[in-house]
């Protein structure tokens, strides 16, 4: 496994939000919940891109979910995230708590 | 539910179009389920918008989707294309360099033309109701061969009143020329100019008749109505009026037309475009003419060819019962022995141009068949610029043979060899394509004398990069298809194991076929210049009847009093290097003179009725033009028109067997008593391209207009230029109050031959240029022969064949296809020669020398471009060759 990872600050947020609705996530509801719970207002297209690029990078993956009327009949691809992805987000989130706990001890205020 | 109103429909054909399949329905189910949530939460505009929005998202993302699945996009093997075609194009320099010459040189030529067929075709086009317009011209003679433009003054008149459905008709005379003098309020000349072209009289209907709706022409003052109707007004166009009075409102000011006429302006209209043939500057009302030539307007049978009269048919009536009706009103005036040798028929006004028997106004024409011919040449330098590429290509092939089979064993398919040998050929056309658009505009600008046309951009002319476009396309397919076909056809195994590298000279090959179609066009055209060219030295140099040398011809004042023109004669006399002075009413031939028609009949025989051209002159004009009398005597100077000489052919036209009998025999002209006192020989009154005239010369003091003075024996040049110098003194002397200005008579004459003298530049222009197109190919397939055969070349001289032996075997094959196509060029050559010539009734003799001549040239210098090129191989040292194998 790649010691670091790269991970962009909006492919970081929408692993997150694949992570919570996992493997019932997809692009219109990824982008509901970001600007429900993050304040970003992303179009469509532009999750499309991110959810795509973390599944080639092998952070989600995907399969093509159910057919529901409301999207007239087709069919919606659910994203899940990998063990990889769950490791890189964990990863992620370990060094800023250790660079965090070096702040307020740094520069208690 | 399902009564969602549907999001629009074209930007989900254009998702499914471009997407990959299950990614196109995850789109598409997205874009609904927000487009419902946006209808519930807004309106149904607002959601339509942002679906629209979302999917352009997609779509300028579109570069993401390709990773997902392999996907049927092209545009990374496209960009692939244009960098190994960059690289061959770049490792292949000569070729590369030769292809685009020949290209450029073809595509240029052919942009050239097209814009000069497109100039010719756009004449007077811009009228509305262009098809209804019809011009009255007439015919004369038996068979109704010889056409002329103009018809009588009454004509227009009689018939407007007598034909209900000719209520839209205009009539016009034109001049040309004229002196204009600008007054001052007190009537004293302020200003005097010489207006060589231009000055019409024109109808108040002109404008209705010929609107120019289509074209730049407004008018910018004075009342177009009213601007025509009265006598001696005129309507300028706006550079005149620049020219006369500067800037301002000018209606109302006054101009003097030669010194005798003064006319008010009582409009301005814009500069009449170039393509017109009815190149006017001034519009005199015609309402003066009635004026000026009242004792005119009821004779049916003089005409003047620049009287014209054109008429609008309404649609109730066709072409031929308007001739009818026209017919009627003829025979209804005129005698019987005239309406039944003269026809007025109508011309339709889109056929003006282009009916070159009947002249213009704008003294331009050309036929549908040359343009024709113009066209053939365009599209026939595009066939041989391509044929080049072909051959050359193919000749490559054999090189490239390692490359395709290597692509082919990689799992390259055929359609993409194809579609890289495609771009490899658009890269070239593109490249040649945009230099020949700066070349085109060079050609244009260098044939301004030739074609004369308007000068223009052609890189903004969208009509000329729409041609292009189109041009470049065809040829790319044209010169592309076939090589690339034919080397990717090639078995990878066979072309791996490098059987190709043996290449045979002899046997058939396709091309063979192209060299040969290709020599075959270059030589039509180069025998068809020579042919052209020979029949301009002949109309040159041919004997018209008339001495044209050392003759200077200048004009005399009308209403010149005798004696004024008797000082004149006297002085001019007197002077050193005159040898004689004649004056007359016109000129024996030329461009620049007078023509008059007019019938004559032996008295009491009027259904003998000849018409003839009249000529009034001195006594000392048969001696001055060398006119040889051949029976009776010269005329008398102090007759008034009662005694007159006629053509030998005219004598026999009137039914005398000999010159000798026509003398002293009484004849009836126009009506008016005569006495033929002499027969001269026969001369051209107009150009070689038609026959001798039946001319009449009578003494008649008041019709002199021109004076012509023969100079003594040939001059050097600046004893001339002393000669007319002092003829001007004497003349401004004589006349101080007009213009001056000299010709020379056999300059004068040659301009009759200006437009085939063109044509014959042009192809003289042109056969150069297929020559060029056709060597450089040639070029191009000797240097690959003598690379590829560069060792064999080396072997047969160590063996002992000589230099001459081996560049023998390089041309020997070539030398073959010239002659062939030799064979093959002279039949067409033929054929369309002497078409061209059938229009002439003096034309050269065709010989055999006049097609064997240029062919020998064209095989000449193809023989050179072999030999230059093969030199080299084969003089080179054989050891060189062959010491690496």
């Amino acid at each position: 496994m790649a010691s670091r990872i790269y991970l962009g600050e909006l492919e970081e947020l929408i692993l997150l939000m694949v992570a919570l609705h996992n493997s019932e996530a997809y692009g219109v509801s990824i982008t509901e919940e970001l600007k429900k719970h993050a304040d970003r207002e992303l179009s469509i297209s532009a999750v499309h891109a991110v959810l795509h690029r973390l599944e080639e990078k092998g952070f989600v993956k995907s399969k093509m979910g159910g057919a529901s009327e409301e999207r007239g009949g087709r069919r919606k691809r659910l994203f899940s995230i990998t063990a990889y992805g769950r490791n890189a987000l964990q990863e992620l989130r370990d060094t800023r708590n250790t660079i965090w706990s070096l702040i307020s001890k740094v520069s208690p205020a | 539910m399902n009564n969602t109103p549907r999001p629009p429909r074209w930007i989900d054909n254009l998702i499914d179009r471009l997407a990959p399949g299950d990614l196109a329905e995850e789109i598409h189910g997205d874009l609904f389920e927000l487009y419902r949530k946006d209808i519930h939460r807004k309106s149904i505009p607002a959601a339509r918008a942002k679906y629209i929005v979302n999917a352009f998202g997609f779509l300028l993302r579109r570069f993401f989707w390709k990773r997902n699945s392999l996907s049927l996009n092209n545009s990374s093997m496209l960009k692939n294309y244009f960098i190994i075609a960059y690289r061959s194009l770049l490792s292949y320099k000569s070729n590369t360099v030769i292809n685009i010459l020949g290209l450029t040189i073809g595509m240029a030529s052919a942009l050239t033309i097209f814009t000069f067929i497109r100039h010719e075709l756009s004449y007077d086009s811009f009228h509305s109701n262009v098809e209804n317009i019809y011009r009255v011209v007439r015919v004369s003679g038996k068979d109704r061969s010889e056409g002329r433009t103009g018809v009588s003054y009454p004509v227009p008149g009689a018939l407007k009143d007598e034909v209900a459905a000719f209520q839209k008709m205009t009539s016009m005379e034109y001049f040309g020329e004229a002196i204009v003098e600008v007054p001052d309020s007190s009537g004293n000349v302020i200003a005097r100019f010489k207006e060589n072209n231009g000055l019409a009289m024109a109808e108040p209907s002109f404008f209705d008749v010929l609107d120019f709706k289509d074209s730049p022409v407004r008018w910018l003052q004075g009342n177009p109505d009213k601007a025509l109707t009265d006598p001696f007004c005129v309507v300028l166009t706006e550079s005149l009026a620049k020219k006369y009075f500067g800037s301002g409102n000018i209606v109302g000011k006054t101009l003097r037309f030669e010194k005798e006429a003064d006319c008010k302006v009582t409009g301005v209209i814009s500069d009449m475009p170039a393509n017109t043939d009815f190149p006017f500057s001034m519009l005199i009302s015609y309402s003066t003419l009635r004026t000026i030539r009242a004792r005119m307007q009821d004779d049916w049978s003089s005409v003047d060819d620049s009287h014209q009269t054109y008429i609008m048919l309404p649609d109730n009536i066709t072409k031929q019962e308007a001739e009818a009706q026209i017919a009627k009103v003829h025979a209804a005036h005129t005698p019987k022995d005239l309406h039944e040798s003269r026809f007025y028929i109508l011309q339709k006004l889109s056929d003006v141009h282009f009916q070159s028997q009947f002249g213009t106004y704008s003294g331009r024409s050309i036929s549908k068949s040359m343009l024709l011919a113009m066209a053939a040449i365009a599209v026939f330098l595009l066939v041989t610029c391509c044929i080049n590429y072909i051959n050359l290509a193919t000749a490559q092939s054999a090189m490239r043979a390692k490359e395709v089979g290597l692509r082919k064993v990689m799992g390259g398919s055929r359609k993409s060899l194809v579609w890289q040998f495609l771009t490899e050929t658009w890269v070239i056309v593109l490249m040649a394509g945009i230099i020949s658009l700066a070349l085109s505009e060079i050609l244009l600008w260098q044939l301004q004398s030739l074609l004369n046309l308007p000068l223009q951009h052609h890189f903004k002319d969208p009509f000329i990069l729409q041609a292009l476009g189109i041009v470049m396309l065809v040829v790319t397919l044209f010169a592309g298809l076939y090589p690339s076909f034919s080397i990717s056809k090639m078995n990878p195994v066979n072309s791996l194991k490098s059987k190709f590298t043996t290449e045979t000279l002899g046997g058939f090959s396709f091309r063979k076929v192209l060299v040969v179609v290709q020599f075959t066009v270059t030589q039509i055209i180069a025998v068809s210049a020579f042919i052209v060219v020979s029949q301009m030295d002949f109309f040159r140099n041919q004997d018209m009847g008339f001495s044209r040398e050392a003759i200077i011809t200048f004009p005399i004042p009308h209403h010149d009093d005798s004696v004024k023109r008797q000082q004149l004669e006297d002085r001019l006399l007197a002077q050193s290097f005159v040898s004689n002075v004649t004056f007359s009413y016109t000129l024996p031939a030329g461009v620049h003179r007078r023509q008059n028609a007019r019938n004559i009949w032996r008295t009491g025989e009027t259904s003998r009725n000849v018409i003839f051209e009249y000529q009034a002159a001195d006594s000392s004009y048969t001696s001055v033009f060398g006119i040889t009398l051949l029976a009776g005597k010269n005329l008398n100077n102090n007759d008034r028109e009662t005694e007159i000489l006629i053509t030998r052919v005219l004598s026999e036209r009137l039914g005398f067997r000999t010159p000798e009998e026509a003398i002293g025999q009484p004849v009836s002209m126009s009506g008016k008593d005569v006495t033929i006192v002499g027969v001269v020989a026969d001369f051209y009154n107009n150009s070689l391209k038609e026959d001798k005239g039946n001319i009449v010369i009578t003494h008649n003091t008041k019709a002199f207009t021109s004076g012509s003075v023969k100079l003594q024996s040939i001059q050097q040049y600046e004893s001339l230029q002393q000669a007319i110098a002092k003829l001007e003194t004497i003349w401004k002397e004589t006349y101080p109050t007009d213009i001056f200005e000299y010709r020379f008579f056999d300059d004068n004459v040659k301009a009759y031959y200006e437009q085939e003298q063109n044509y014959a530049q042009l192809f003289q222009f042109f056969s150069i240029v297929f020559l060029l197109i056709g060597c450089l190919g040639l070029y191009g397939l000797i240097a690959f022969a003598v690379n590829r055969k560069s060792k064999e070349v080396a072997i047969r001289k160590v063996l002992g064949a000589t230099i001459s032996h081996i560049l023998v075997m390089f041309s020997k094959e070539y030398i073959q296809l010239i002659l062939i196509s030799f064979a093959l060029a002279v039949p067409v050559a033929y054929y369309m020669v002497n078409s061209w010539l059938s229009n002439f009734k003096n034309q050269i003799t065709l010989t055999l020398w006049m097609f064997i001549v240029p062919g020998l040239l064209v095989l000449i210098i193809a023989l050179t471009v072999i030999i230059l090129k093969s030199m080299r191989t084969v003089r080179a040292n054989p050891i060189d060759k062959l010491k690496y194998e």
